[in-house]
């Protein structure tokens, strides 16, 4: 629990301090109290900081589409489970986003189940709501 | 006889606590890394955190320069991290520990370095003090540290005015930090900061904050290079425009 909550702390720290740099844009377009999952084939990963970024190709019955996905840095998502080669651009796998304010499809990634059916990431506001409800015995 | 008082000894330097053991040997020692504190049986980490508590003592022409730069920045959301600029002080420290702070201890120099962003800050003690003639301003200031018993103090000074942190503070700002190290009820090593900001600038009164982190066994600090997506998408964008030359 104590690493959570460091980890949730530094996840604070990277909105307020570490955007992405050549966008110069924050993570306000982001709605963090929501939570969506989105599954696709990976077409391009990198695990760099201050995040992740992420090409996946989606396949619905609204047809195929390619979204970019932006997420935590690699150093959070390193002390929540993730590991070097967990994804491979080819991979089928499911993120959990927060999703855009603006309702348009993709998100701020948070955490990830990988091909392997590994998963690494953070609670959504929702998933904490949900655990802290549970401890206090609503 | 002899032989009792030999064993008597060794098992003195067995049990020597390792937060005594350091380099400089009569002083605690600070060495290792250091993530966000959580008070035995609180489900949320302790450690300062200004967002929203008692609103800070600002001077008049502070209250303004600050209002200044935040009408500037909109609803923006534009930080200095998001140009992968470091907080500076004293945001770097009192913000470290969920990106951790990592430290490594020498009699004459320690060296305190904040993952996110890379800031080290450089705190030289006795003989390595740097004259004040010859200090050039920063962010992080420039700082310089002794001990009083067990309790490492430091100074900052030659601070650049700054009013893009939740700290603000002019030049002129002066930080002390007092460190010592204590065990909680669960036997966590604890390092803990008192940290007086006086900046009569700014303030109308010194600002005090009290910090904690928790001591990680064999913890290691990663590399953070924040300006590596900006470049990728530099890149990205090269190539895009190369192959619409070519079409």
């Amino acid at each position: 629990m104590k690493q959570l909550w460091s980890l949730l702390s530094a996840v604070a720290l990277v909105m307020l301090t570490a955007t992405t740099a050549a966008a110069h844009h924050s993570a306000v377009q982001y709605d963090f109290t929501k939570a969506a999952k989105i599954t696709g084939v990976v077409l391009k990963f990198q695990a760099i900081n201050p995040h992740m970024r992420l090409t996946l190709r989606i396949t619905d019955e609204k047809g195929t589409r390619d979204l970019e996905i932006e997420g935590h840095s690699t150093n959070n998502m390193y002390r929540a489970g993730y590991r070097d080669g967990m994804i491979k651009v080819g991979d089928t796998i499911t993120v959990d986003v927060a999703p855009l304010r603006d309702g348009r499809e993709g998100g701020y990634m948070i955490a990830a189940v990988t091909a392997s059916g590994t998963r690494f990431g953070v609670q959504s506001a929702a998933e904490r709501a949900r655990e802290r409800e549970r401890a206090e015995g609503k | 006889m002899p032989r009792r008082i030999a064993l008597a000894a060794l098992s003195c330097l067995v049990f020597l606590p390792v937060s005594l053991a350091g380099q400089g040997g009569q002083h605690p020692d600070f060495t290792g890394l250091w993530t966000t504190y959580t008070e035995p049986g609180q489900a949320r980490g302790g450690g300062a955190g200004r967002g929203g508590g008692t609103p800070l003592p600002f001077t008049e022409e502070a209250q303004k320069k600050v209002a200044g730069y935040r009408a500037l920045i909109g609803g923006s959301g534009a930080t200095p991290g998001g140009f992968c600029l470091g907080t500076g002080m004293p945001g770097s420290m009192l913000g470290s520990g969920g990106y951790p702070m990592e430290i490594l201890q020498r009699p004459e120099q320690i060296n305190i370095t904040y993952e996110a962003h890379n800031e080290v800050r450089r705190v030289y003690l006795g003989d390595r003090i740097v004259p004040m003639a010859d200090r050039i301003p920063g962010r992080n200031g420039h700082s310089s540290g002794h001990w009083e018993g067990d309790t490492l103090v430091i100074e900052t000074t030659h601070l650049v005015e700054q009013v893009d942190q939740r700290w603000p503070h002019s030049d002129q700002a002066r930080i002390v930090e007092r460190y010592r190290l204590i065990t909680d009820s669960a036997r966590t090593k604890v390092l803990v900061a008192e940290m007086t900001l006086t900046d009569s600038a700014f303030y109308t009164k010194p600002v005090t904050e009290t910090k904690k982190w928790a001591y990680v066994p064999n913890g290691h600090l990663l590399p953070y290079e924040c300006a590596e997506e900006g470049w990728r998408i530099h890149l990205e964008e090269l190539e895009k425009q190369a192959k619409e030359s070519k079409r």
